[in-house]
């Protein structure tokens, strides 16, 4: 075995002091067997590096908190919808009652008074998906201690902060 | 300037500049902690906590005057240390997920490539389960981009001793691997 093999791998990682690095580098140009070896630390090295590489890191899930206030926000904006709607006069149930026949000037204000605004687009239901598509850029978590004073929170409980950037 | 305006001026600057110097780290090594403390064993999650708490005790650690000395290898030791002590409550050894990561590669590359290199991969998978667990540490810890001595101040060993470990395991799986 080459008395420069337990160099190669330091001297391939610049480990080596430079002027051992010279000569490695020098004896390296001269040795096939050492040459060889280089080429082999190298594609397992590059080998290793992709596995480390590919290990996924998946995204933090969000909070129950925070998806419990996104319902909330969506369960509010259903119920401004249902609100709107069934405030308004059933327009079926006027039909049973035949009105007298108005006078023929007022047969246009009677049609825009029996007109039934809906709101298809409340504008509740817009605000909350964009804040529900919203990533957290960076989130912090801070233990209880920092903030309050001994005893005051319950021992295990911490807290959120989510920092958001905006344009 | 009076000398009470002086007086606040310059730790408010020191607050800054360890503020700026925190940020920068957080954005250089958070992806290469969480991927070490992964590589470890720990879950996507488990990860994430660490690596969060390893950056508040950074915040602690500049906010108290510490050292500014070697920020890199203070952090990754910081983290190594907390999934230690994670995995000792739990009571629970380690998972080996760099064999899955051999999957993953796989997995993003061409069909061309797979079929030249699946055999390849598969020898490494079953190279680094024969790996020391230090021995996989220091690969690790390497492909994070840290230095021997960063290594060795990590796992608390020499840097001669680091640089005879992955020789060690270079070689090994070199072998294994058959290249």
């Amino acid at each position: 075995m080459c008395e420069y093999s337990g160099r190669l791998i330091a001297w391939l990682d610049g480990e080596l002091p430079d002027e051992e690095a010279t000569n490695v580098e020098w004896h390296v140009g001269q040795c096939v067997e050492c040459r060889k070896a280089v080429s082999a630390y190298e594609e397992v090295s590059g080998a290793f590096l992709a596995c480390y590489e590919a290990q996924m890191v998946t995204k933090p899930k969000p909070h129950p908190w925070r998806w419990a206030a996104a319902f909330s926000g969506l369960a509010a904006a259903a119920a401004i919808v249902a609100v709107i709607l069934l405030g308004q006069p059933p327009a079926e149930k006027l039909s049973f009652h035949p009105p007298s026949p108005p006078s023929p000037a007022l047969a246009p204000i009677m049609a825009a008074s029996t007109r039934i605004p809906v709101r298809r687009h409340p504008v509740a239901v817009p605000l909350h998906r964009q804040w529900i598509s919203e990533e957290p850029v960076v989130e912090v978590a801070l233990p209880a201690d920092a903030l309050f004073p001994p005893g005051a929170v319950p021992k295990g409980f911490s807290f959120i902060a989510d920092v958001r950037f905006q344009q | 300037m009076s000398g009470d305006s002086l007086s606040w001026a310059l730790p408010l600057a020191r607050f800054r500049i360890r503020d700026r110097e925190a940020t920068t780290l957080f954005r250089e090594l958070r992806k290469p902690l969480l991927r070490y403390l992964v590589c470890l064993g720990l879950s996507p999650d488990e990860a994430q906590d660490v690596v969060q708490d390893a950056f508040l005790s950074l915040h602690r650690h500049l906010s108290s005057g510490g050292s500014q000395e070697n920020m890199r290898s203070w952090l990754f030791r910081v983290a190594h240390n907390q999934a230690r002590n994670r995995q000792n409550s739990y009571e629970r050894r380690f998972s080996s997920p760099l064999e899955d990561g051999v999957e993953a590669v796989l997995d993003e590359a061409t069909p061309e490539r797979v079929l030249l290199e699946k055999e390849k991969f598969q020898r490494l998978g079953n190279a680094i389960r024969t790996l020391a667990g230090a021995e996989r540490e220091c690969l690790v810890l390497r492909a994070s981009g840290l230095r021997y001595r960063e290594i060795g101040e990590v796992l608390g060993i020499a840097t001669s001793t680091v640089a005879d470990i992955v020789e060690r395991a270079v070689k090994k799986l070199a072998e294994k691997c058959n290249v």
